[in-house]
C-alpha cells in the first residue's frame, strides 16, 4: 500500500464521509441481497428468505456504525501509537533528542521573536479608529529636498478652508511645558498643542471628561488641558475627580477638561498632555513665522489617498500663486499614517525575518542530519518492522510523527525564548522603534509559531524518513552487517552540510556588513569633543520670566553658578544640542551677491548660544573671535560654520562680511567668526551650513545647558541639579545625559539592528558548525574500516588528516562559493541600512569567509586527529 | 440467540478473526457474503461470522493495509465489493499464523500437563 492511498483513505473518512457512507451502505446492501438469493437457493420463497437475511444482518445502521467506530477507532489508535513510540524512542535517545529540540527552539525561537515584533509593528493596525483612512500631511519640496517638511500655519488654514477630501483635519505642534499642580516636583513634560479636530481625525475620544470644544480651539478660551493616562496616574493618582480640577502648564492655569485612553498617543508616546492650538484665521502667519506645524487628517469614506493627493497638488498651486515669497516650490504630500510609522523600520524587519527564516532553515538541516544518521543506527530496527509487515507508509508515518513531535518540543522552547528574547528587545530597543512597546506574544504569533513547527517537522522529517523507510532488507538483517550508509544517503548529508555553510555565511556577511558600517558610524568625527560633558535642557516658563533680559540672565547667573563647582572646566549652552534631532532652520542670503529666486534661497541651521558654549562643547575656532558679553541684542554680529564658509565665501574671507537670515526681517548681521563644522542632525548626516548668534540677539526661554568637566562629567549632576535649585527652586530641568550618552542615543538603532543581526549570525555560525563536525564525526566514524586498511598499507597520520579534512574543506569551500553568489544578490536590501560600506563590500565579504573557513576546519579537524589515532589493528577489526 | 453468545463469539473473535478473515482470502479474492460464507467452510460451520462483526473487521483490515478493495461483479451479476490480500496482509498472515501455532501448541502441552 502506497502512501498515497493511505492518505487517500485517511482522506475518505475525514472530508468524503458521505462518499464512504454510500458505498458503504451499497456494500451492505449487496451483502443483504446476496444472502437473500443464497437462502432462496436453499429452497426458501422470497419474503422468507429476505426476512432471514435482515435477521441475520441484525440491522444495516448498526453494522455501518460499528464499521464507523473501528475506522475511527484504528485511526486514533494508531496515531496514538505513533505519538507513545515516538516519544518512547525520542527518550531512549536523550543526547540526540536535547540537540535536536535545543537546534530547533533556537530557529524557532528567533522567528517567533522577530513575527511578533512585525506582527506588532507592521500588520496590527493602529490603535485609531478606522486607521486606513488617517493619513498626515506635510509640505514637500517641488526641486527635490524635504518631502516632509512642516507646516505653514497659514498654509495649514488655507488647506483646511478649501480642501473637500477630508472629513477632519488637525494640525499638531509638539512643545516642551513645565507643569505643576498634582503631586511632585514641577516637570518639564512634552506637550501636544493641536487643532480641536485632533480627537475626531484620530477618532479616538477621552476615556473620562471630553474632547476640546471647537470654542476652546480659539485665542483667549484655550486654558484646558487633557491628559494622558499615565501623567494622570502617576502624577494626580488616578483621581476619579480629576476633571474640572486645574493644572498649572507654563506658569499658567489651565482646566482640566479630560484623560486619554492608556496607551494612546500620537507619533511620540512621551507626550503626557494636549492643549488646544488657537490658530487664529485673522493673523496673518506667513509675515509672522515660520514652518513647524505637523498635520494630521481624517479621509472621507471612499476617497482614496491619490484623490486627496490630485486635490491638495491643487491647492498648492493656487496657494504658490497667491503668495509666490512664500510658497514657491513648496507642494503637499499626503501620507498614510500606517506607512508614516513603519515605512522607515521595514527594511530592517524584512532583514531580520530573513535572517531568522535563515537560521531556522540550517537548524532543519542540522536536525535532518541527526536524524540520518539516527536512520543509519536504527536501520536493523527499521528493517525489522519492515520484515514483520510495517508497510512502507506505516513506517514514514511513524517517523514523520517523530519529527513533528521533536519539531513541536523545539517549538514550545522556542516560544519560551521567544518569550525571554521580546522582554530582552522591549527591554534594550531603542525608543525609537515605533509601536516596541504594543509587541507581545499573542494568539496570532502562537498559531505563527505552531505552523512553523509543523512545517519544520514536515521538513525536516521527511527526507531521512523517506530515506530510511525504504531499507535494504538483506543487508540490514545481515548478522554484522555495517548499517553503513548507501551513497545516496552520504549525498544528502553533504548536501545538508553545503546549505548550511551556506546559508550561514550569508548571515555571517550581513552582520558582517553591519559591523563594519556601525564601525564607521562610530568613527565619525563629530567636530566636538564628547568626553566629559555634561548637557541638561531648562525651559524657563513664559510667565515667571516674561522679559527677554530675565531669561539671558537667568542662564548667565546659572552659568556663574555652575562655573564655582569643583572639577567644571567650561560652561555654556545652545538653544539646540546637536544629534538630537531637534533643530531650527531658516533661509539665508548673502547681501551682494546675487540672490536666488524667493523660495530657492540656501537653507541655514539657526542656532543660539552663550559665549563659552565652543570652549564646552570642544568646537575649535577656524578664523576671527567667538561671541562674548559685549555681543548684546543691539551688536549685529554672527559666527558661521566651516561649510558655510567655503561654501558661500569660497575665495574671499569671510570676517567682516554680511549674511541676512530671513527669520524676522531685521536685516543683516556682521560676521566676525568661523568656527569648525559638527555633525548636527545624525552623526550620517554631512554638516549643513549653520549661524550661531548670541543669546541676547534671540532670547531662547529654553536652552541646553553644556558642561565640560575635567573628570567624569556625570559625577556633577547632583552640584548641578543643587545650583539651579539655588537659583529658582521651582525650575525643573530635564534630559540630564552626558554628550557620550547623546550620541550613543542617536545611533542607537544601527546599534540595535547590528546586534540582532550578529546574534542571529552568530547562532547560525554555531549551528552551521556544530552541523559539520556532527558529520565530518559520524564520517570519520563510518571510515574506521578504511582508515584501518590505508594505515596498514602505509598510509601516515598526516596522509590520512589530509584526506579526511580535506573531504571537509571540499564541502566547506563549496558551501562558501554558493553563499557568496547568494550574499552578492541577497545583501542589496541591506543598502539603505548602511553607512560607509557597500552591500558588497569585498573585505567583509573576505574576512567573514576567512572566519567561516576557519571555524570549519576546527570542525573537521577535531574528527579527523580522532580517525588518525585509530590503532590499525583495532580498526580493522571494527566491524 | 442470547446475549451470552455474541459475547462468546466478539471474544473469540478478537484474535483470531483477523486471522481468519486473512486464511479466507489467501486463495482468491472475495466480497463481504464470501468472506462468511468461506469462514463457515474452512472451520467446518464452527465459526459464522456476522455482518456486524465482519464489515467492522474488513475495514480495519483495510486501514491497515492488510487488504484491498475493488468493486466488481458478483456471480450473479450485482455490483459488490471485493477484498484480497495485499504483500502485507500476505506477511501478516505468516506471522499470525506461526503465532497461532505456537500458542496453541502451548495451551495444548499446558492443558495435558498433570
Amino acid at each position: 500500500m502506497t502512501l498515497f492511498s493511505k492518505g487517500g483513505s485517511l482522506l475518505r473518512n475525514t472530508t468524503r464521509r458521505i462518499q464512504v457512507d454510500r458505498e458503504l451502505t451499497e456494500e451492505v446492501g449487496t451483502y443483504v441481497e446476496l444472502l437473500t438469493e443464497k437462502k432462496m437457493n436453499e429452497g426458501m420463497n422470497e419474503k422468507e428468505a429476505r426476512r432471514a437475511a435482515m435477521v441475520e444482518v441484525g440491522g444495516v445502521e448498526q453494522v455501518k456504525e460499528n464499521v464507523r467506530e473501528g475506522r475511527m477507532g484504528f485511526a486514533m489508535e494508531t496515531f496514538v501509537q505513533d505519538i507513545r513510540y515516538g516519544l518512547r524512542s525520542l527518550l531512549k535517545k536523550p543526547g540526540f533528542t536535547l540537540t535536536a529540540v535545543i537546534a530547533l527552539a533556537l530557529g524557532i525561537g528567533a522567528n517567533t521573536a522577530i513575527f511578533s515584533v512585525i506582527n506588532g509593528v507592521l500588520l496590527r493596525s493602529l490603535a485609531y479608529g478606522n486607521p486606513e483612512r488617517i493619513v498626515m500631511l506635510w509640505e514637500k519640496s517641488l526641486t527635490g529636498g524635504n518631502q516632509q517638511n512642516v507646516i505653514s500655519p497659514g498654509n495649514f488654514l488655507d488647506w483646511e478652508k478649501q480642501s473637500g477630501s477630508f472629513e477632519h483635519m488637525a494640525a499638531v505642534w509638539d512643545l516642551r511645558a513645565n507643569l505643576t499642580g498634582g503631586s511632585g516636583e514641577p516637570e518639564e513634560i512634552k506637550a501636544q498643542f493641536v487643532s480641536a479636530g485632533f480627537f475626531s481625525t484620530l477618532g479616538v475620544q477621552p476615556v473620562m471628561g471630553r474632547a476640546f470644544l471647537p470654542q476652546e480651539d480659539k485665542t483667549g478660551n484655550e486654558l484646558v488641558i487633557i491628559l494622558s493616562h499615565e501623567v494622570w496616574q502617576t502624577r494626580f493618582g488616578s483621581d476619579p475627580q480629576i476633571v474640572g480640577k486645574q493644572a498649572t502648564v507654563n506658569g499658567r492655569q489651565r482646566t482640566i477638561v479630560g484623560v486619554m485612553p492608556p496607551g494612546f498617543h500620537f507619533l511620540d508616546n512621551q507626550v503626557k498632555a494636549w492643549a488646544p492650538l488657537a490658530l487664529d484665521p485673522a493673523v496673518n502667519y506667513r509675515e509672522t513665522t515660520g514652518r513647524f506645524l505637523r498635520a494630521v487628517a481624517r479621509l472621507k469614506p471612499g476617497v482614496s489617498v491619490q484623490q486627496a493627493q490630485g486635490e491638495l497638488a491643487g491647492i498648492a498651486k493656487q496657494l504658490e500663486q497667491a503668495y509666490p515669497t512664500k510658497n514657491i516650490n513648496w507642494g503637499i504630500n499626503v501620507v498614510p499614517m500606517h506607512e508614516q510609522i513603519v515605512g522607515e523600520i521595514r527594511p530592517i524587519l524584512i532583514v531580520l525575518l530573513a535572517a531568522v527564516a535563515f537560521v531556522l532553515l540550517i537548524a532543519c538541516a542540522n536536525v535532518a542530519n541527526l536524524l540520518l544518521s539516527r536512520a543509519a543506527a536504527r536501520q536493523k530496527e527499521l528493517a525489522l518492522r519492515a520484515a514483520l509487515g510495517a508497510g512502507r507508509a506505516r513506517l514514514l508515518r511513524q517517523m514523520m510523527t517523530e519529527s513533528v513531535l521533536l519539531a513541536l518540543m523545539g517549538g514550545a522552547l522556542g516560544v519560551l525564548l521567544a518569550v525571554w528574547g521580546i522582554r530582552l528587545l522591549i527591554a534594550f530597543g531603542p525608543d525609537n522603534i515605533p509601536r516596541l512597546n504594543e509587541i507581545s506574544v499573542d494568539l496570532g504569533v502562537l498559531a505563527f509559531t505552531f505552523a512553523v513547527s509543523l512545517i519544520t517537522g514536515l521538513l525536516f522529517g521527511l527526507v531521512p524518513a523517506l530515506q530510511a523507510s525504504r531499507p535494504d532488507l538483506n543487508d540490514a538483517l545481515k548478522e554484522g552487517g555495517r548499517g553503513s550508509t548507501s551513497g545516496r544517503t552520504g549525498t544528502l548529508r553533504n548536501a545538508f552540510v553545503v546549505a548550511e555553510v551556506s546559508l550561514a555565511l550569508v548571515l555571517l556577511i550581513g552582520a558582517g556588513l553591519m559591523i563594519r558600517s556601525f564601525a564607521r558610524l562610530q568613527s565619525v568625527n563629530t567636530g566636538f569633543q564628547a568626553e566629559n560633558v555634561l548637557t541638561m535642557r531648562a525651559q524657563l516658563p513664559g510667565k515667571k520670566y516674561p522679559e527677554p533680559h530675565q531669561i539671558v540672565d537667568f542662564f548667565k547667573h546659572a552659568q556663574e553658578r555652575i562655573a564655582t563647582i569643583p572639577g567644571v572646566q567650561a560652561v555654556g549652552a545652545i538653544s539646540y544640542l546637536p544629534l538630537t534631532g531637534l533643530t531650527s532652520r531658516d533661509s539665508f542670503k548673502i547681501p551682494g551677491q546675487p540672490s536666488l529666486a524667493a523660495g530657492q534661497e540656501p537653507g541655514v541651521e539657526v542656532r543660539v548660544v552663550t559665549p563659552a558654549y565652543f570652549q564646552a562643547m570642544g568646537i575649535p575656532l577656524l578664523k576671527g573671535r567667538l561671541l562674548d558679553e559685549r555681543d548684546v541684542k543691539e551688536t549685529r554680529v554672527l559666527l558661521i560654520n566651516e561649510t558655510l564658509a567655503k561654501r558661500y565665501f569660497p575665495n574671499t574671507d569671510p570676517l567682516g562680511k554680511q549674511l541676512e537670515v530671513m527669520w524676522d526681517g531685521s536685516g543683516p548681521d556682521e560676521i566676525v567668526g568661523v568656527v569648525g563644522d559638527i555633525r548636527e542632525g545624525a552623526l550620517t548626516k554631512e554638516p549643513e551650513p549653520a549661524i550661531y548668534w548670541s543669546h541676547p540677539r534671540e532670547p531662547y526661554s529654553g536652552m541646553a545647558l553644556v558642561i565640560r568637566a575635567t573628570g567624569n562629567a556625570s559625577r556633577l549632576t547632583t552640584a548641578v541639579q543643587k545650583e539651579i535649585r539655588g537659583l529658582d527652586p521651582e525650575q525643573p530641568i530635564s534630559e540630564v545625559r552626558t554628550m557620550e550618552q547623546v550620541i550613543a542615543k542617536s545611533i542607537a538603532r544601527p546599534r540595535f539592528n547590528t546586534l540582532l543581526l550578529s546574534i542571529f549570525a552568530g547562532v547560525a555560525l554555531v549551528l552551521a558548525s556544530v552541523g559539520l563536525y556532527g558529520v565530518m564525526n559520524y564520517s570519520a566514524t563510518q571510515r574506521t574500516h578504511e582508515v584501518g586498511i590505508r594505515m596498514a598499507l602505509g598510509a601516515t597520520r598526516s596522509d590520512i588528516m589530509k584526506l579526511v579534512v580535506g573531504n571537509g574543506m571540499m564541502l566547506t569551500v563549496l558551501g562558501i562559493g554558493i553563499g557568496i553568489a547568494a550574499s552578492l544578490i541577497l545583501t542589496r536590501v541591506m543598502a539603505s541600512l548602511l553607512f560607509g560600506v557597500t552591500a558588497t563590500d569585498l573585505p567583509t565579504f573576505a574576512g567573514v569567509s576567512a572566519v567561516l573557513a576557519g571555524v570549519a576546519l576546527i570542525a573537521n579537524y577535531i574528527p579527523a586527529r580522532r580517525a588518525t589515532r585509530v590503532n590499525p589493528v583495532i580498526a580493522l577489526r571494527y566491524e | 440467540m442470547s446475549n451470552r453468545d455474541d459475547d462468546f463469539t466478539a471474544d473469540l473473535l478478537q484474535g483470531t478473526l483477523d486471522l481468519l478473515v486473512l486464511k479466507a482470502l489467501s486463495a482468491q479474492p472475495l466480497h463481504g457474503l464470501g468472506v462468511s460464507t468461506r469462514i463457515n467452510q474452512i472451520t467446518k460451520g464452527t465459526f459464522d461470522v456476522k455482518p456486524g462483526s465482519l464489515f467492522p473487521a474488513l475495514h480495519r483490515m483495510e486501514e491497515a493495509g492488510w487488504l484491498k478493495a475493488e468493486w466488481g461483479e458478483s456471480e450473479n451479476n450485482r455490483r459488490a465489493k471485493f477484498y484480497s490480500l495485499t504483500r502485507a496482509g500476505r506477511r501478516q498472515l505468516e506471522t499470525e499464523t506461526e503465532d497461532w501455532q505456537r500458542i496453541s501448541l502451548a495451551i495444548g502441552s499446558a492443558l495435558r500437563a498433570t
